[in-house]
């Protein structure tokens, strides 16, 4: 018992922290990031059909310059994988090919990519970057991100604002060795609550 | 210990809603309820709560010794096997625990017993800590209760002064929750902020987006590696999900440490009892499995007869039985007198081993039951929430009291 153990006299704290102000305080506000203007479509004719609206911050010569630059990009930077199936777990089924680059080397062919399902393009006016781009492909669940899955998005036809890191190209994966299964990074082992039998409503108690 | 009925603070619902705590109501039903508030003198609070539960605490650290040293007391709290030594680490590493609340059942006389030790994952924590303060802070200066009067909620500055006590400053913890449930946001956003003004970065992921990276850390939802996790998520389930087998390589250090899977664990409760028998804080409870011929009048097993003798005319004349994993009361099942009087709707635990514990009726008053939340920071009790029910069994839609000291 700690009844010998000088108490205060005061059982209340002096201040405390009353206001909740939601995800969007918590998620790192110490590096808020500069948004930039952004729009994605899934082909370049969707893409000269807005341009030529003029309503947005690019031309149709942008749009021509920035498919092939992403073309390219995916081609350099996507994810490759040693298996279509490994390939289709991470991006859904039938969004992958065997790598074109892997063709034409010898033994190539058992490597396999997402497909290019669109593109995006950003408007980097800070850094005199222009117009910049970058390819998208599918997530396995059903929703479009950057080749290193950093940014995803729930559609590919649309505008906003991402952060400007958005633009950032990936690493490049052509001529590297395929990923294998162990390699590939998951997401969402935690949370399936089994030790209920319907699933939890809320995790705490 | 009183129930008393008091004004409401005039716009209270604005307030609560300008601060965040959009959940004070739920379900249609007032969640926060302020027509009335318990008193208690400052006697009741230090001698029936305060003291009894820090003392309870260090019980329970004793007893994780015993549970961890022991094969079958791991099986009976269905740890899984594959994790006892991950389980076993955290503890000889001495990794700190951070909070727990322990609901007691208690009238204002006897000694307060303990029903269970949530020492995992509770909530109501920003109920308790925050909410609740600001409440007494404006009823004085209403008028509606004297400056002389206190509240036992030292919660959010005994939580900053334990995470600067836990953790390097400057370190960066991330809080996992399920985003989409506001009870369970506002419980680590509380955390948080706490964390915050002990000088630690605190960054909220939701818990389904954590992934893990090629070299088999953890990452948060935007591929941040997590070196700190508190996880508003019971540790029996993060012991059985798809990450588990990495828990143990990933470096990530947890909050709370991984040797609260036997402290929030209701196996916890028989253990204490054997460990300690006839302590006043407790109430005498057994493994089901154990004691279901010996409560039908067969002969107990030898090992737990004599504990079982002296606890017998308690259990006949009242119990409950609890799966050893459940939540906001779902699997409670009370008996009295031989006939079951109460059942709770919620049965998705059942499929556990359960446990048997005597009954200890709450306390009725003006026709609901409070359950006393007592908030344990580190290995003392600092504070506490009251909620009540229209029904004795407390469950996720019970309201939250507010109560203040005088006298």
């Amino acid at each position: 018992m700690t009844a010998s153990a000088k108490k205060p006299i005061r059982k209340r704290s002096r201040h405390v922290a009353l206001f909740l102000a939601g995800t969007a305080v918590m998620t790192l506000a110490a590096c808020e990031e500069e948004k930039t203007d952004a729009a994605a479509f899934p082909d370049l004719e969707s893409c000269v059909a807005e341009a030529r609206n003029g309503s947005l911050f690019f031309t149709e010569q942008d749009c021509q310059t920035q498919f092939a630059a992403a073309q390219e990009t995916h081609l350099e930077t996507a994810p490759r994988y040693e298996s279509k199936e490994l390939c289709e777990q991470e991006h859904g089924a039938g969004s992958c090919e065997t790598d074109p680059a892997a063709q034409n080397q010898s033994g190539g062919g058992s490597i396999f990519m997402p497909m290019l399902m669109g593109y995006m393009i950003g408007s980097m006016l800070g850094g005199g970057r222009g117009v910049m781009s970058q390819p998208m492909v599918r997530t396995a669940q059903g929703g479009f991100a950057t080749p290193d899955g950093k940014q995803t998005f729930a559609n590919n036809r649309g505008t906003g604002r991402v952060a400007g890191s958005t633009f950032t190209k990936a690493p490049s994966t052509v001529g590297k060795a395929p990923m294998t299964a162990a390699q590939v990074s998951q997401r969402g082992g935690f949370g399936a609550s089994s030790t209920s039998r319907t699933g939890s409503r809320s995790y705490g108690g | 210990m009183k129930k008393i009925d008091l004004p409401e603070r005039p716009g209270w619902r604005d307030r609560a809603q300008e601060l965040g705590f959009t959940f004070a109501d739920m379900g249609g039903e007032p969640y926060w309820e302020e027509t009335s508030a318990y008193h208690f003198t400052l006697e009741e609070v230090e001698n029936d709560i305060e003291d009894p539960c820090t003392a309870l605490h260090e019980m329970v650290r004793e007893a994780v010794v015993t549970a961890l040293a022991s094969d079958e007391w791991l099986q009976r709290m269905a740890v899984p096997e594959a994790h006892w030594d991950f389980v076993a680490d955290s503890w000889k590493a001495a990794e700190p625990e951070l909070y727990g609340r322990m609901d007691l059942a208690y009238d204002g006389t006897g000694a307060a017993k303990l029903l269970e030790y949530n020492a995992d994952t509770p909530t109501s924590l920003y109920e308790s800590a925050s909410f609740q303060w600001l409440w007494l802070e404006e009823q004085q200066r209403l008028g509606v209760l004297s400056p002389g009067t206190d509240q036992f909620n030292a919660i959010h500055e005994a939580l900053v002064a334990r995470i600067a006590e836990i953790a390097e400053p400057g370190t960066d913890i991330h809080f996992a929750a399920d985003k989409s449930n506001p009870e369970d946001y506002a419980t680590v956003e509380a955390l948080g902020w706490a964390a915050r003004e002990a000088g630690m970065g605190a960054h909220f992921t939701d818990l389904a987006g954590i992934g893990l990276t090629k070299e088999g850390q953890f990452a948060d939802d935007e591929d941040r590696v997590i070196g700190t996790l508190f996880k508003l998520y019971p540790w029996e389930d993060m012991l059985r999900d798809d990450f588990a087998q990495h828990l143990a390589s990933s470096g990530t250090r947890f909050i709370e440490p991984a040797w609260k899977a036997v402290v929030s664990n209701k196996a916890i409760l028989p253990l204490l009892w054997q460990m300690f028998p006839g302590h006043p804080n407790l109430l005498p409870a057994f493994f089901e499995a154990d004691v279901a011929g010996a409560m039908r009048g067969e002969a107990p097993p030898s090992g737990i007869a004599r504990a079982f003798e002296g606890a017998a005319d308690m259990l006949r004349a009242g119990h409950v039985t609890k799966p050893i994993f459940s939540r906001e009361g779902a699997g409670v099942v009370i008996h009295q007198s031989g006939r079951e009087v109460e059942r709770a709707p919620d049965d998705s635990y059942d499929h556990h081993a359960r446990i048997v514990q005597a009954l200890a009726p709450l306390p009725e008053f003006g026709g609901f039951y409070p359950v006393i939340g007592a908030w344990i920071v580190g290995e003392t009790c600092v504070g506490m929430g009251i909620r009540e029910d229209a029904s004795r069994i407390t469950h996720n839609l019970s309201r939250f009291k507010p109560h203040y000291i005088e006298g």
